[in-house]
């Protein structure tokens, strides 16, 4: 039984950036010793703010925080929050491949273990040794760490919070009542169900050594392994619930997680299955396997809808949506465009001279953003511009009216087609990105994320156009982290978790799956 | 975050100042140092041979760099096709200069095999096939001179037109391949997905940009444009020896960068070698007519090179620096 | 092993534990044994001889001198192609000094070496200029600047009375050049396996994102790794002062260049970083000066078939070590 005082608590902690975006509003968790505290939400939810406030990347604007009911200040630097016990594991780009695990371990921490001007290996690998025996993880320390799979390679990242956190502490570290906080924030995403488990039931047996703060979308994990969850949405917690304590089954905390704002959208755009079933197939998938992201994937997209793959993080969505682009390449299974087998392995080009197109919401990779407007939009439409034999000949006269045309259509506000990309507002850029699209007009259009970060006025505008071509006869495919762009934009909607699928369901039970 | 304070309107247009001042200097200094430069048609004609070569050479390794790749087989090529025009003169005849072409797009497209299909970085593919390219060279000519006797071969180059009064003929050839590149470049589709390779690659392969047939034709066309350099090198020279090309690797870097074409890929073009070939020829004369030898220019190249690298690389967009 | 990040490695590896570890991980072992074996078959006494080994020593000696430092760069990532200039220049200095410091001059070296190597780590971790273009650039100031105070001098060669212990050199099988490479062989081993830094080169080759998010400084053991070259290289290249007979180099040369990188690529540090280390270079040195021994020393061998040798076997090394990884795109 945990002790009744909480080994560290936050209280009304706020958090604004630039004056506007309020990233957290009056936000409280506390964490006892041992055990497995839970922080769920969407993207932009604030998890991963809070964090990095709890480790000191940069200061709440207003909050307390109390160890062991003693009032500290909020640490000012990652080594401050180590000295008081606490350590992060990043999500990605934690893992350095090419070191030996002995390595990766002490990486950052070799100055502790220095003597007579060099280091210390004996005492490194003993140290190695019995961190791992005490954590109960089985690793040949010699190894490279891209030998180790997936899990294991967690495990150690673990092992290695743990360890900074020793270090740093020094001499404290050694007394009974010193008990680490790990952050993990979605330790889980990029493993497969048989790895997940392996971890989670590691962190359990782990529980003895250290508290761990689980930052996490997946649902059916956090329920079965923490010990108290809490729920954030838009920045404030607006359920806890403890574990040990109430059952809360996973539509309950999904629920709270998502909102119940979604019955109030209008959706005039959905196609009525009888209606889909009178369709032509453009798209077949049957079978669609890529080892250690998604398993069996078998949907038909037909003219004119919109199928959406919806998950949680990490559950092989957006793995499938670059599959049918290209970007990445499935292990087997079959793709079929117009009843006609495509090569599992071609690249984006082919794919978009098929008639298959992919839009991210990324406008970063997306777009030039060095580029003119106009020059960004003529990317994937040089049939329209060129002239002459071969259409080898640029025409900047073409190219400066279609740039012209689809400013206007799209109510791209800037001076000129020759404005740079960079200086747009970020929902202009991201109809920059559409206007290409649109012009294109595609078969079939993949989506990825096309609202991410976006102010609300141009996402509507965004939807719209994209509703404009669905109506012309395009296809879509659609991935985001957002219910409500499915509810809006979507025919169908296939569910999956942890790369099975689980189903395709109308857009009404898709719906009712949300609000219950 | 550049290290370099400056306003910035200068800054932006760095690319273009440069150069153009560069080139005023010059004309002013050369002048002045030597009043007869540029004022006969001798002293123009010199001009021309020294740099019509180098600027088919630069021409075709600028497309390289707007990728955002290297291509240190250059040089290489050039005395390569230029050898092979010497040795196998006598036996094909006219033939060779299809041979050079064909073996140039040999080289070109293993560099861009390595690069595209094998993921090998440009700059160390070149420099090996570079010196497969300086090996076979060697191979062939045994190390010694050869002379082409054939005016018809040599009048490829040094034809002079309009006759008796104008210009070698290798200036319009370096002229119209030059205008090729410019055309290529700007004015067609494949030229703006060189550029889109080189500002941003993975935008490039969302878009459909083929990248490894892209990148594969300009490694071939940037062979192709140093393979026509070797062969009028060769009828210029009426000969071929092992010594062409040599140390021309710094001063054909040094060209383009000075002409304002960033290493890191996407910014500035074809139309800008031009002036920077003008600048690092002249640079190039000027020494000599003040009688510094070849070390001064190599160390004034080097020190170009490095200077114009770091004051043209973009590095908003240099993350990874390598 | 050139860092593929592949899941079957580890079913791989337990397949060939019976092999030495060391072995398995170093393939040019095998090329190295089977050199000899070969050579010596071929050629016999000529190559088995004490002659022989000295210069086989002697030319060992010399090439690690060139590529021992460049490899620490190579383990970030990054090119470093400034030691043919450090190493002339440097020499050049020390003829400079001479009359004034006798043969402590040599000492120079180092520490002009260390400082070109600072200042190139600025210039590319600060200033973010590619590596390999502006090592270059500085190989190339160097190198010509050192011919231009030769010329300006107006001396013939820039030679330096050898000591008398050096003139009737009293220990047999171990050329005095080859004992001065020692120190930069034995300091380059040190720092890579007695200290942390080894480790952290590898890490930036391997991944620098996830370095920095480690709390770690890039940007700091960059510059170190590009002022340790210099200063390996400087010390080196005083081996290669005496071994060409206590004289500086005036005469830019490639072949020289091509000998360094050729070094590191056979010895399997891989050019994408990461892995491998000065251990790997010093075999990859001796599979160097092997080849062209062995080669040189074959009846009938044509020398203009050298050049095509040497491109061929850059080439072949090249693309079994730098392919690069990760699925990133390379320009």
């Amino acid at each position: 039984m945990p002790s009744t005082l909480p080994l560290l608590e936050a209280k009304n902690i706020s958090k604004t950036f630039n004056g506007v975006v309020r990233a957290l509003d009056n936000v409280s968790i506390k964490v006892h010793e041992k055990e497995i505290v839970s922080v769920v939400g969407e993207n932009g939810a604030g998890k991963s703010t809070l964090m990095k406030i709890l480790v000191g990347v940069y200061p709440p604007d207003s909050g307390e925080l109390y160890y062991r009911g003693v009032k500290v200040p909020f640490p000012k630097n990652p080594l401050e929050s180590l000295q008081r016990g606490i350590s992060i594991v990043y999500q990605e780009k934690g893992v350095i491949p090419h070191l030996k695990v002995y390595q990766y371990l002490f990486f950052g921490l070799e100055d502790y273990f220095i003597k007579f001007g060099r280091l210390d290996l004996g005492r490194i690998f003993d140290l190695t040794k019995s961190i791992f025996e005490e954590l109960r993880i089985n690793v040949d320390i010699n190894k490279y760490m891209f030998e180790l799979p997936l899990s294991t390679r967690k495990l150690v990242e673990i092992a290695r919070a743990i360890l900074c956190v020793r270090c740093v502490a020094g001499e404290r570290a050694n007394s009974s009542d010193f008990n680490p906080i790990i952050i993990l924030d979605e330790p889980t995403a990029p493993l497969s169900i048989e790895e997940r488990n392996e971890l989670l039931a590691h962190l359990a047996e782990m529980k003895k050594n250290a508290s761990f703060i689980f930052v996490s979308h997946i649902i059916p994990e956090v329920i079965a392994y923490s010990d108290r969850v809490y729920v954030l949405r838009d920045g404030k917690v607006i359920a806890t619930h403890d574990l040990r304590e109430e059952k809360v089954d996973e539509e309950t905390l999904f629920r709270e997680i998502v909102g119940r704002e979604i019955s109030r959208y209008l959706i005039p755009h959905t196609v009525l299955k009888e209606e889909l079933e009178k369709r032509h197939v453009v798209l077949s998938v049957r079978n669609l396997t890529k080892k250690g992201h998604y398993t069996n994937i078998t949907f038909d997209l037909r003219k004119g809808e919109c199928l959406g793959i919806f998950g949680p993080a990490g559950s092989g969505k957006s793995e499938i949506a670059k599959s049918i682009y290209g970007i990445i390449s499935p292990d087997s299974g079959e793709i079929l465009f117009h009843g006609k087998p495509m090569k599992l392995k071609e690249d984006p080009g082919s794919r978009l001279s098929r008639g298959i197109g992919y839009f991210s919401g990324e406008t970063g990779k997306e777009l030039f953003l060095y580029w003119p407007i106009r020059k960004n939009l003529s990317i994937i439409n040089f049939e329209k511009v060129s002239r002459g034999p071969f259409k080898a000949i640029l025409s900047l006269t073409a190219e400066r009216s279609l740039a012209e045309k689809l400013m206007r259509k799209l109510r791209i506000k800037a001076a000129s087609p020759e404005v740079e990309c960079y200086s747009l507002s970020g929902g202009n850029k991201q109809k920059v990105s559409v206007a290409k699209w649109f012009e294109k007009m595609p078969e079939i259009l993949v989506l990825e994320d096309p609202t991410m970060g976006i102010d609300v006025g141009s996402r509507e505008e965004i939807y719209e156009v994209l509703l404009d071509m669905k109506k012309n006869g395009m296809s879509m495919i659609l991935v985001s982290d957002d219910p409500k762009e499915y509810i809006l934009l979507c025919d169908r909607v296939l569910y999956i978790i942890g790369g099975v699928q689980q189903g395709i369901y109308t857009i009404e039970e898709f719906k009712e799956m949300i609000e219950k | 975050m550049s290290a370099i304070p400056l306003t910035g309107l200068l800054r932006r247009n760095l690319n273009s100042i440069i150069p153009i001042t560069a080139f005023i200097v010059l004309i002013l200094g050369l002048r002045t140092i030597n009043p007869y430069f540029l004022a006969t048609r001798d002293s123009v004609v010199t001009l021309v041979l020294d740099m019509s070569w180098f600027l088919i050479a630069a021409t075709g390794l600028t497309l390289v760099i707007l990728m955002g790749s290297f291509d240190f087989s250059v040089p290489n090529i050039v005395k390569l096709s230029a050898i092979i025009c010497g040795v196998f003169y006598e036996y094909l005849g006219f033939g060779v200069i299809p041979l050079a072409l064909l073996i140039s797009l040999i080289f070109g497209l293993i560099n861009g095999l390595l690069l595209a299909r094998f993921n090998i970085p440009s700059f160390m593919a070149t420099l090996a096939t570079g010196i497969i390219a300086e090996g076979i060279a060697q191979l062939i000519s045994g190390g010694y001179i050869r002379v082409i006797v054939d005016q018809n071969f040599i009048a490829l180059a040094t034809a002079t037109i309009p006759p008796g009064i104008g210009l070698p003929a290798i200036f319009y050839w370096a002229i119209a391949l030059w205008a090729i590149g410019i055309f290529i470049t700007l004015g067609t589709p494949f030229g703006r997905k060189i550029y889109a390779i080189g500002s941003n690659i993975e935008g490039a392969r969302l878009a459909g940009v083929k990248l490894v047939k892209t990148r594969m034709l300009v490694f071939m066309l940037c062979a192709l444009y140093a393979g026509i350099a070797g062969i009028l090198y060769a009828s210029q020279l009426q000969g071929s020896h092992m010594h062409i090309g040599t140390l021309d690797t710094l001063p054909l870097f040094a060209s383009i960068v000075v002409g304002g074409t960033a290493l890191s890929g996407g910014i500035g073009g074809v139309h800008r070698t031009l002036l920077g070939v003008l600048i690092i020829k002249w640079l190039d004369s000027g020494m000599s007519m003040v009688a510094l030898d070849l070390n001064f220019r190599m160390v004034t190249f080097g020190a170009i090179a490095l200077i114009m690298t770091i004051l043209t690389i973009d590095r908003r967009r240099v993350k990874i620096i390598r | 092993m050139s860092g593929k990040t592949t899941k079957s490695f580890t079913v791989r590896s337990s397949l060939l534990a019976s092999v030495p570890r060391l072995v398995r991980a170093n393939p040019i072992i095998w090329a190295i044994i089977a050199m000899i074996i070969a050579f010596s078959a071929i050629e016999g006494e000529a190559f088995l001889s004490t002659r022989n080994f000295i210069s086989i020593l002697r030319g060992f000696a010399v090439t690690s001198a060139l590529a021992l430092g460049p490899t620490f760069v190579v383990l970030t990532g990054r090119l470093d192609l400034s030691y043919v200039g450090i190493w002339m220049f440097s020499n050049t200095l020390a003829w400079l000094l001479f009359p004034y410091m006798g043969y402590y001059s040599l000492l120079i070296c180092p520490v002009f070496g260390t400082f070109i190597g600072f200042l190139n780590g600025v210039i590319h971790a600060k200033l973010k200029a590619p590596a390999f273009i502006s090592t270059l650039s500085v190989t190339a100031v160097l190198a010509f600047l050192t011919t231009i105070i030769r010329n300006m001098l107006g001396q013939i060669s820039l030679t330096v009375p050898p000591p008398e212990f050096a003139q009737n050199w009293p220990i047999p099988f171990l050329p005095l050049s080859f004992l001065l490479a020692l120190p930069a062989i034995t300091l380059a081993i040190f720092v890579m396996f007695f200290t942390k830094l080894g480790t952290y080169f590898c890490a930036i080759g391997s991944d620098e994102e996830a370095v920095t998010h480690m709390g770690v400084s890039k940007e700091r053991y960059l510059i170190l790794a590009f002022t340790i070259s210099g200063m390996l290289t400087g010390l080196g290249s005083i081996a290669i002062f005496v071994h060409l007979g206590w004289q500086a180099k005036v005469l830019f040369d490639l072949d020289d260049v091509v000998r360094g990188l050729a070094a590191i690529v056979l010895g399997g540090t891989p050019l994408s970083g990461g892995m491998g280390g000065p251990q790997r270079t010093l075999l990859g040195a001796l599979a160097y000066v092997l080849i062209f021994n062995g080669l040189f020393l074959l009846p009938g061998i044509d020398p203009n078939q050298l050049k095509l040798y040497i491109g061929a076997m850059l080439f072949i090394a090249v693309i079994a070590t730098s392919k690069g990884l990760k699925g990133i795109i390379m320009t």
